[in-house]
């Protein structure tokens, strides 16, 4: 079956619409007014100037929305808009609503706000030092309200969640061990940069709330704004248009609940379009410092792994307790380590929130352990690659034992990598390699709805809560609902995401959607045609062994009898439907989607860099990106999504970094901050998809599109290793910072 | 009051006439006022292409060009180089080769690569990369943007014509 993603075209023609493209009637415009002061108490605010200019309607501030209280999807810790305090440099502390846009940024101008400075902790070691201030001055936990469990804080501190897990007895391991070797590694925080910002138009009426918002979780929007506003669920309308890229910056829930708050007292719709600087004040990667220790035998067998990772969750956690919890499982990768001690913890800081993105704790965790692999194999005197084949967890084995067993063969995507380079049998002696591997565990929770509606003409409407965010989740639902049924691909249409017609999913992210949400989409096809199937059974009296679909109908073995006739003669009118309904849970195929992962996400990446030595800038000229997807549902858009994740993380590697100085943003504009252009993808880039079709996903499919940006930065640090034996361990790995080492070693 | 200018200027090769305030920017006039919205904001600061135009066949920014600037000038938009039915070439090269996925950078890499092409058929791939170091992308890593507008240069045409869709049907895909 070929056919074309319908999204594309709509996309490439410039008719797809995105949040900002929409006009809701009678719609008005916010601007956000944003705090300058990284920590302060609100001392005053002046808004009657702004109110008084010609074509303002109203200005939302803290107080009028202080009795709702707060939000949060695991510590509630967020007020809608600031009340009496602002911990972060971009903070919204107000909201002028006015008829348009340039009238709501002109009257923001006038919003008169009085900052009382309080001490701040703007970096990890300010935050845990004695004394530290405050940031938030208790943390109420939302157990299982997002993802299944909660955050673990600390009262009284600024550590709102610390993770644990221990295998083993890695001191006794240590003490027999021939060589331990510890390492301290550092990431920084990154801007999620999706090139259409956060948008969100929210529409109160009375009980019932609509809000439109490029949200990757609709139904998690759905749920704290009912919680929030003390709406029922079934009033609280969420509708996603096309969404401009995600990347985890738009799950969970961001804006929504300010721009509602501004629609809430005006009771008109209310739309705030944000800037891309805006949006670099909104959410970012966490930061990180770790701390990695491996202990090896005479053989250069691990026999115990450490960690210690901090993280920088900002001033408010969103989603960063998690990130916490993965990046301490991210950091064992797809090795086999009998002894470990894992701890993660996430730390509130006076900087813009931390959030999910791309894998989450993922780079932050590879990062430090395949740098630390290569220091390990270095400092034994074996070849980098051969210390890992060495330690690989086979597939069907455990990497610990409350994580599902492996489901792949890494040195089989070691082997393509290499294999890719092998038409150059070795490396010039200008270029060299490195090569870095990771295996994550993906949250994809086991719980998703879908509906497949069959007509009387043959077409059929699929409705899932699944955004299409360009990774192409509507044609890929269309396409499963087109194979079940067995009709062509052109007959099936995905609905757009409408929380009002779609049932409950949980969300879009952590590479579930194929394999969740396609099973249940397989299911609902399933239900539909047992519909039909009993439809003939019962009419034309004939039995259902002897039945099945074709293109247009269903053959009874004799005959083709169209979906036309059988709804005609059982209706008795030429009109009708089925609506089949398929779920997942997580006691769905008897309870196998339960264990956690449900499939392993895992990539190799093998770079090769020319390094000039008289800046100190690396070139990446070939890279090669491998990864294990059970089985490709759409090539282009599977290659597509590794192509992306890798360029990510040539910008992660060499050049992305949002920027603080003592909690004052420093690049926080598109001016200043840097991701990838055209001329800095490598010219000669190798995507390989290997297929085993052992996915629990529909046709043996696997999620993806997260795993190939972690081998990137560590690949190309492993090369600048081992050409000139010099090893950055804070990312990115710029021009300044690579001659600097160069300099020193000289 | 604000004072109104008046501007006329070619919208697609139409001949349209309005009066702006001054300060107007291309982008808000074309968006707003004429309701063509396949132009994306992004930076809005003229750094990543999104909202590019065509101005006398040249890319500009819109984001950061005030209307007034382009009297009696010819302004081309995604929209003016989509054909009634089906895709452009250009377009029809993003869709085969999969240079798009959240779509919201694709319609000024379309414009871009219009104004390209126009002027350089068969453009080398160091000047495909130069040409489209103002374009960003977040999704794509610019790998199968830049293999559809290679497959492009090396095409050998006289017409700018029309592709209808049934052409697309020849795009592979594997299906389990
Ligand atoms: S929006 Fe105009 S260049 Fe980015
Ligand atoms: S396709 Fe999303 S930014 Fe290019």
């Amino acid at each position: 079956m070929s056919s074309v993603r319908p999204d594309l075209i709509e996309k490439v023609t410039g008719r797809a619409e995105y949040i900002t493209d929409l006009t809701v009637p009678d719609m008005l415009h916010g601007f956000v007014v944003r705090s300058p002061a990284v920590h302060a108490r609100i001392a005053s605010i002046d808004t009657s100037a702004a109110r008084s200019m010609d074509g303002v309607v109203d200005v939302l501030i803290g107080e009028d929305v202080a009795s709702f209280g707060c939000w949060g999807v695991v510590l509630k810790d967020r007020p809608i808009i600031a009340i009496d305090r602002v911990r972060y440099v971009g903070e919204p502390v107000a909201i002028v609503i006015a008829e348009t846009i340039e009238i709501a940024e002109n009257a923001a101008e006038r919003v008169d706000v009085g900052y009382e400075e309080l001490p701040r902790a703007a970096t990890i070691q300010k935050a845990m030092a004695d004394g530290a201030p405050l940031i938030h001055e208790h943390h109420e936990n939302l157990q299982d309200f997002y993802f299944k469990g909660g955050a673990k804080p600390t009262q009284g501190s600024n550590i709102f969640h610390t993770y644990r897990n221990n295998v083993g007895d890695v001191d006794a391991a240590e003490a027999a061990a021939a060589y331990v070797h510890e390492d301290h590694f550092t990431f920084p925080a990154i801007s999620h940069f999706a090139m259409e910002p956060h948008a969100v138009i929210a529409d109160f009426k009375g009980d019932s709330l609509t809000v439109w918002a490029g949200a990757q979780t609709p139904t998690a929007v759905q749920k704290v704004l009912s919680r929030l506003f003390g709406l029922q669920l079934a009033k609280v309308r969420v509708i996603v248009p096309f969404v401009g890229g995600g990347f985890g910056g738009k799950a969970s829930v961001k804006i929504e609940p300010l721009v509602a708050g501004a629609s809430w007292k005006v009771q008109r719709p209310v739309r705030v379009a944000q800037s891309i600087s805006d949006s670099m004040l909104t959410c970012r990667r966490l930061g990180a410092e770790v701390t990695i220790r491996t202990a090896v035998d005479a053989k250069g067998r691990i026999l115990a792994k450490s960690a210690k990772l901090l993280l920088d969750g900002g001033a408010y956690s969103d989603t960063g307790s998690a990130v916490a919890t993965k990046s301490a499982n991210r950091i064992i990768g797809p090795y086999a380590v009998p002894n470990l001690r894992l701890e993660a913890s996430a730390i509130y800081t006076n900087t813009v929130p931390g959030a999910a993105f791309r894998s989450i704790g993922g780079p932050q965790a590879v990062w430090a352990k395949e740098s630390h692999m290569d220091n390990v194999a270095a400092a034994i005197g074996m070849d980098p690659a051969e210390f890992r084949l060495k330690n690989l967890a086979a597939r069907g084995e455990r990497t610990r034992p409350d994580l599902r067993a492996l489901d792949m063969d890494m040195s089989e995507l070691m082997g393509r990598v290499t294999q890719s380079f092998a038409s150059e049998s070795q490396a010039s002696n200008r270029r060299s390699r490195g090569m870095a591997v990771a295996a994550t565990d993906p949250a994809n929770t086991p719980i998703a709805n879908a509906i497949v509606r069959l007509k009387i003409d043959g077409s059929i409407l699929v409705s899932v809560s699944s955004i299409e965010v360009g990774q192409g989740a509507h044609a890929t639902m269309a396409r499963i609902a087109a194979q079940t049924l067995k009709q062509p691909f052109s007959a099936v249409s995905t609905l757009r995401t409408d929380t009002a017609v779609a049932p409950y999913d949980w969300g879009t992210g952590a590479s579930r959607s194929t394999v969740v949400v396609g099973l249940s989409v397989e299911n609902a096809a399933l239900d539909a045609a047992d519909q039909i199937l009993d439809m003939v059974v019962d009419v034309w009296e004939l039995p259902k062994e002897s039945l099945s679909l074709v293109e247009g109908g269903v053959s009874t073995g004799s005959e083709v009898l169209t979906f036309h006739q059988i709804f005609h003669r059982t209706l008795g009118v030429d009109s009708g439907e089925v609506v089949g309904r398929g779920a997942i849970t997580p006691r769905s195929k008897k309870g196998a989607l339960a264990e956690s992962p449900l499939f392993w996400e895992t990539s190799a990446g093998l770079a090769e860099i020319v390094v000039d030595e008289d800046t100190g800038e690396i070139h990446v000229p070939r890279y090669a990106s491998a990864a294990d997807v059970g089985r490709v549902i759409d090539r282009v858009a599977a290659e597509g999504q590794d192509e992306g994740a890798a360029a990510m993380g040539f910008g992660h590697a060499l050049y992305e970094q949002l920027e603080f100085e003592d909690g004052q943003p420093v690049n926080a504009t598109p001016i200043d901050y840097t991701i990838p252009r055209i001329s800095d993808v490598p010219p000669v880039f190798d995507t390989i998809l290997v297929e085993n079709g052992d996915g629990p996903g529909p046709g043996g499919a696997k999620g993806m599109g997260e795993g190939a940006i972690l081998p990137v930065a560590p690949a190309i640090a492993n090369a600048l290793f081992s050409a000139y034996g010099i090893r950055i361990t804070d990312l990115p790995m710029t021009p300044e910072k690579v001659w600097r080492a160069l300099q020193k070693r000289k | 009051m604000t004072n109104l200018h008046p501007v006329s200027f070619s919208l697609n090769g139409q001949p349209v006439e309005i009066e702006i305030p001054a300060h107007t920017l291309l982008i808000d006039l074309i968006r707003d006022r004429f309701g063509l919205k396949g132009t994306k904001r992004s930076c809005d600061m003229e750094v990543c292409g999104a909202c590019t135009m065509l101005l006398d066949g040249d890319p500009i920014s819109s984001c950061t060009t005030l209307a007034v600037d382009v009297d009696g000038k010819e302004i081309t938009t995604i929209e003016g180089v989509t054909p009634p039915n089906g895709l452009s070439r250009i377009q029809n090269a993003f869709v085969l080769h999969g240079g798009l996925q959240c779509g919201f950078c694709t319609p000024g890499f379309i414009m871009a690569v219009t104004a390209l092409l126009k002027a350089n058929p068969h453009p080398t791939d160091e000047e495909i990369r130069h040409y489209l170091h103002g374009n960003l992308c977040r999704c794509t890593g610019y790998i199968k943007i830049f293999e559809a507008v290679k497959s492009l240069a090396a095409e050998q045409v006289s017409e700018d014509a029309a592709l209808p869709v049934a052409r697309q049907r020849n795009f592979r895909l594997e299906t389990s």
